[in-house]
């Protein structure tokens, strides 16, 4: 009897249901990554959670630092002893609240442009992906401190005599609000726009990868859908606003949260830039822990409010 | 025109026995081209170029000035920084930066380490990324969308929340506490951690190698062993996006093409190697390009894996102002500045050259990904 099972047993294993050898042939695929989630990342985000809540005391002759818990010390000081984090929080927050709508706006914009047949496509895709590439890390390190670019955008404020440099102020703020008054629009878009504007080296720099995923987005219209609505007689406005626009919903989700995430971890944030500068003073590594950790919950409760509030109004196109 | 052509019937002309001349009322030249080129539709057609033009050719000069500026500041000799009369065309030319910065600042050692370095992180990133994607793309199992989760999970967390965890976890490095075990520590599993005498017996790691096992793990500061270690687990920067992109590419591949594959009797890892791999080319051109700019770029994790007492030269070390270089002057501080800047043109002048090479298939991998969010 018991032989027979025995017997038995492997040829079942042999015979497993296709769907059965798929989802094992699925988990081999993930295994790096879920054993490196598990064995790697895991510890070192459960330390850093441990680490906010300890001191860390430095022991002599090269031997590993020993934390002593001090319960939630560092959240206290980081929100009440700290003279600068409550306020660098509130700046960082309403940064982001400026910046995602225009980098969205911009970028959708530039892949509709991008994604029409014209001369010297492909160079101006490849000269908008640069900032991509070229403008993180050390590169962004370096422009933070750079005197050398305005002093030489000075150039054209010289001839017209006015003093402004070119890229950092292409349109001059008068302009606009006088373009604007003429509109009759309130006085929070007109500031809205020029501020934008002024700032549209930074905005160009940061909308590289969201312009990528609207143009795979814009790809992946059905162009059958673009001419029956030509054949229809709709202008090119109609057609963006009743077929672009619902088709890529759903990317603008995608890219609004990535948006978020992409604008606190940056090095050029506000808050992080200030979590780095106390990571490096004494007993800085701790305190900065435990602020990033706030930051990080506060962000994330803005990415499910965002996430949230979107995916109600998101179109999907049902397939099949 | 008379009355009987205007029905513009073709008027036949001279005939022979197999040819047919025949002459049609045309309307004339000038006509044609009025009717084409003086409508309201062209007039608009015409706008919107010239206007589209000048929009991409005013963001270009956005994108493209900072590195004109920084190229021209490169050339420029210490005099120029004080005259007023030069902006971006160097009056006095010179290449000292350029020279100074290679010999004093050992651009080359920070090259070849670089290189090493992103070159294999990036490797082995876009195929562990591969490999994930794919598995979480095609595969039906419980547990996909948890694992997606966590990809996503990765990519959100700030890595300055982490530095300090990430700097420990290196500083001694171990796995479940392996190491630990094995250097008669006993069990420590998730911090959690137990050791009695027996356990403690056992000491399989010799003492002579008591200088990397530092404590009760291995340390890898100062080597490039933890970036690729993250690399081979997908956690390293960006990671979650790379799986985020290839994943929907791979959906973007129709599954009849593995079907008819299997059906042949080839293997699901014989399919992805020999199928799917080929087929997406561009797409890990596209990978590995931002992997290794990323890492190139990087000085986030190369600072805090390499202590400053580190004797490895890497890029960001190659930023600072050669002792040659040192002067007291008037202009000092916008010489300083061009001396920083022409080190980042020197940092990425191997990006533009990789990136004029790839842009094609970055270009292309975009048109092929199909992305969709669903």
């Amino acid at each position: 009897m018991t032989q027979e099972i025995k017997v038995k047993a492997p040829k079942r294993r042999k015979n497993a249901s296709l769907d059965k050898r798929k989802a094992r042939a699925g988990w081999i695929f993930v295994l790096p990554f879920v054993f490196g989630f598990i064995f790697i990342y895991l510890p070192i985000i459960i330390d850093s959670i441990k680490y906010s809540f300890c001191k860390m005391v430095i022991l002599g002759g090269g031997q590993k630092p020993v934390f002593e818990s001090v319960g939630w010390y560092n959240y206290k000081t980081a929100l009440t002893d700290d003279p600068s984090y409550v306020q660098k929080l509130l700046e960082g927050l309403a940064d982001m609240v400026f910046d995602i709508p225009m980098i969205l706006i911009f970028s959708l914009f530039m892949a509709v442009l991008l994604n029409q047949k014209m001369v010297g496509r492909a160079a101006f895709r490849a000269i908008f992906f640069i900032p991509v590439i070229l403008s993180t890390g050390i590169m962004e390190t370096i422009e933070a401190q750079n005197v050398l670019s305005e002093y030489m955008e000075e150039a054209e404020g010289i001839e017209s005599g006015s003093g402004g440099s070119a890229a950092s102020e292409i349109i001059s703020t008068m302009d606009i609000e006088q373009m604007f008054q003429g509109m009759a629009v309130g006085q929070g878009l007109v500031e809205y726009v020029s501020v934008a504007i002024n700032n549209i080296y930074n905005i160009v720099n940061r909308s590289g990868v969201q312009m990528l995923i609207f143009l795979a987005g814009l790809q992946s219209i059905s162009p059958a859908i673009y001419e029956s609505v030509q054949i229809d007689g709709a202008t090119s406005w109609e057609t963006f606003w009743k077929i672009t626009f619902p088709m890529i919903s759903p990317m603008i989700l995608v890219n609004a949260i990535y948006t978020i995430i992409d604008s606190f971890t940056t090095d050029s944030n506000v808050v992080m830039s200030y979590i780095s500068e106390v990571y490096n003073k004494t007993d800085g590594n701790v305190l900065s822990s435990a602020m990033a950790w706030m930051y990080f919950l506060i962000v994330l409760a803005i990415i499910g409010i965002v996430a949230g509030a979107m995916s109600a109004y998101v179109f999907y196109q049902k397939r099949d | 025109m008379n009355a009987q052509n205007i029905d513009n019937k073709p008027r036949v002309q001279k005939e022979t026995k197999n040819k047919i001349k025949v002459d049609f009322e045309r309307t004339p030249l000038k006509e044609r081209l009025k009717a084409k080129f003086l409508s309201l539709f062209f007039l608009k057609k015409v706008v919107w170029y010239v206007f589209r033009l000048i929009l991409l050719i005013g963001i270009a000069y956005i994108v493209l000035f900072p590195f004109f500026s920084k190229i021209a500041g490169s050339f420029m000799g210490p005099d120029d920084f004080v005259d007023v009369t030069v902006r971006l065309i160097p009056k006095n030319f010179s290449l000292d930066m350029y020279k100074e910065i290679w010999v004093e600042q050992e651009y080359l050692e920070a090259f070849v380490n670089t290189l090493i370095l992103s070159g294999s992180t990036a490797l082995i990133q876009t195929f562990i990324c591969c490999f994930v994607a794919y598995g979480l793309a095609k595969f039906k199992f419980k547990g996909n969308g948890l694992v997606f989760l966590a990809v996503i999970f990765s990519l959100t967390i700030p890595h300055q929340t982490i530095q300090l965890s990430l700097f420990m976890k290196f500083l001694n490095f171990d796995i479940l506490g392996i190491v630990q075990f094995l250097n008669g520590g006993g069990l420590n599993i998730f911090g959690w951690e137990y050791t009695n005498e027996t356990l403690a017996a056992i000491d399989i790691i010799p003492d002579t190698w008591e200088k990397f096992v530092d404590g009760y793990g291995i340390t890898l500061t100062n080597s490039f062993w933890p970036l690729i270690i993250l690399s081979l687990f997908g956690l390293a920067f960006k990671n979650g996006l790379y799986i985020f992109m290839l994943r929907q590419f791979f959906r973007g591949v129709p599954d009849e093409l593995e079907e008819s594959a299997y059906i042949d009797g080839s293997g699901v890892m014989h399919t992805f190697f020999t199928i799917i791999l080929p087929l997406s080319v561009p797409m890990m051109i596209t990978v590995f390009l931002f992997a290794f700019s990323w890492q190139w770029m990087d000085d986030f994790y190369v600072s805090l894996f390499f202590t400053t007492n580190s004797e490895t030269t890497l890029m960001p070390d190659v930023i600072g102002i050669p002792n040659t270089l040192v002067t007291e002057y008037a202009g000092q501080n916008l010489y300083y500045a061009a001396i920083r800047n022409t080190c980042g043109i020197m940092i990425i002048a191997p990006l533009i050259v990789m990136y004029l090479f790839c842009q094609k298939y970055l270009v292309q991998g975009i048109e092929r990904s199909g992305l969709t969010a669903d």
